[in-house]
């Protein structure tokens, strides 16, 4: 089973880049949209997030991960707009609740952000491997390996933790339970007694996976352990002069 | 009790299972053997609704398990995971086994007394922490939360996986003296030893197909099937396998003796 932080092999423009180049692209779109407060601005960052994702080869997993932020970007949308007070009111609720123009728009805008600021980060994992992500923290940036080691731990973790849930859900519905209930408070309600056996097998799983390492000899490993080179080209640098163009469109705009 | 109907099941590109049709009745004792990946698994968990064909129909006491919550389906069925960790979710042995009873009995009395027979069935200390005992304990535990719940049916998924000997007769005792009374065992295992010494119907599948399907003794002695499958049988069959012509079908201890006594007679006449 695939999970969606899976590494996708591929020949594509992204995946060419340097690892370091990739985080830093990723970085800067979450940051471009945070500095902008135009809605197109925004929704054009999630357009070039779904080109390039096409263009990579996961452009599927790209949109399902964003139809799975939908119910979540809504309680955000209605929370938002029923808090902004400022501006002009469009709607008079009971119990002194208004929606207005501003709150409206600053939700919107708030929403677009998250799709926008989620993805580049999952694409960037999606097109780079773990190894070459935390050699290249290592050797470029001169981050300790024991750091960049917990980092991509922790990543590669995502899914495994999930399917671990997965399997942990199954069995309980096998016992009765009703997770394969359509009420969404019922369930968060039933999720939180599974955080047991969540909890002991993932410091199992941590435990051997830490004793598993160090008798590998994890901790002789220096910085030049690694013995790939991560050059940068010139795609890396077409790449950046595209973020450069992109934060300034983000201030300017 | 369980009808597979022309039943088909793929997971993304991979075809897990090709029209399988079967019908396990109530009383059987059904051991699904196969080589990692034949799909004895899947069979299980479409047995209980936690996957729904993509063809065909499963039924089970005559309900859809596509039109069937699986939760309303665990009413009758068990299901022991291989895993008993992903199962176990409470922080006493006591609260496991209620765990399962609050889902089915309504009157806390009963609950009570119910988990209580249960406890001293099995022989447990109800305030012991289940995460600090043995494997193979851990393993009694799952199984006694669920029979608690008095089901029908009950599915195994490699039920003697990481137990000792002792540990695993234990658990196949207490299954064999659950189908003598009338429940309905379905059970994974690569343990073909287990399989002749409890099963009495076997089930072979082989990628995702029903290739076998027969008593223990006729699917155990079958020297073109077993060929096809990655099944190794247990000690004897092999051995008779093995020993050729003279010692066709011979599937026990005891069949070998009168196998070898019949032979010995024969020799001394000739």
């Amino acid at each position: 089973m695939s999970g969606f932080l899976d590494y996708v092999p591929g020949n594509s423009f992204l995946h060419k880049l340097n690892p370091l180049t990739k985080l830093i692209l990723a970085f800067l779109l979450c940051v471009s949209c945070f500095i902008s407060e135009n809605h197109f601005f925004v929704i054009g960052i999630i357009l070039l997030n779904l080109i390039m994702a096409a263009s990579a080869g996961v452009f599927k997993r790209s949109v399902k991960m964003l139809k799975a932020l939908i119910k979540f970007s809504l309680l955000l949308f209605v929370v938002q707009i029923l808090f902004v007070r400022d501006g002009n009111v469009l709607l008079s609720l009971p119990l002194g609740i208004v929606i207005t123009d501003l709150g409206l728009s600053f939700s919107l805008l708030f929403v677009l952000r998250l799709f926008a600021a989620t993805m580049p980060l999952a694409l960037m994992l999606s097109v780079t491997q773990m190894s070459d992500l935390s050699n290249v923290l290592v050797s470029k940036v001169g981050i300790p390996y024991k750091y960049t080691f917990v980092l991509t731990t922790a990543i590669r973790f995502i899914p495994l933790f999930s399917q671990e849930m997965s399997g942990i859900m199954e069995a309980q519905i096998a016992r009765g339970v009703e997770f394969d209930t359509k009420n969404f408070f019922k369930k968060i309600k039933l999720l939180l007694p599974l955080c047991v056996p969540l909890l002991i097998s993932s410091v199992k799983k941590i435990d051997e996976g830490a004793i598993s390492a160090e008798l590998r000899g994890f901790n002789l490993r220096q910085k030049n352990s690694g013995y790939k080179a991560y050059n940068f080209s010139g795609l890396d640098f077409c790449a950046l002069l595209l973020m450069a163009a992109s934060i300034s469109c983000a201030l300017f705009i | 009790m369980i009808r597979f109907e022309h039943v088909d099941f793929s997971y993304g590109t991979s075809e897990l299972m090709k029209d399988i049709s079967f019908t396990i009745n109530k009383g059987d004792f059904v051991a699904i053997v196969g080589a990692n990946g034949a799909g004895k698994s899947t069979a299980s968990k479409l047995c209980n609704g936690l996957l729904k064909p993509d063809k065909g129909d499963v039924f089970v006491k005559g309900m859809n398990t596509k039109t069937t919550k699986s939760s309303k389906l665990a009413r009758f069925i068990g299901y022991l995971f291989q895993n008993p960790d992903r199962q176990i979710c409470q922080t006493t042995i006591y609260n496991e086994i209620m765990f399962g009873l609050n889902y089915t009995i309504e009157d806390p009395s009963k609950r009570k007394a119910k988990c209580e027979a249960v406890l001293e069935n099995f022989g447990f200390d109800g305030s012991k922490d289940p995460f600090n005992i043995s494997r193979g304990e851990r393993q009694r535990v799952a199984l006694a939360s669920i029979l608690a719940c008095e089901p029908e049916i009950l599915i195994l998924d490699e039920p003697t996986t990481g137990l000792d000997y002792r540990e695993c007769m234990q658990i196949m005792d207490i299954i064999a003296d659950l189908n003598q009374k009338g429940t309905t065992i379905l059970m994974i295992t690569h343990d073909m030893e287990i399989v002749q010494d409890f099963a009495k119907r076997v089930l072979v599948l082989t990628n995702g197909r029903l290739i076998g399907d027969g008593d223990c003794r006729e699917i155990m002695t079958n020297r073109e099937l077993l060929a096809s499958t990655s099944v190794l049988p247990a000690q004897i069959p092999i051995l008779s396998l093995m020993l050729g012509d003279d010692f066709q079908n011979v599937f026990s201890v005891e069949d070998m003796l009168e196998r070898i006594e019949i032979l010995i007679k024969k020799g001394g006449n000739n």
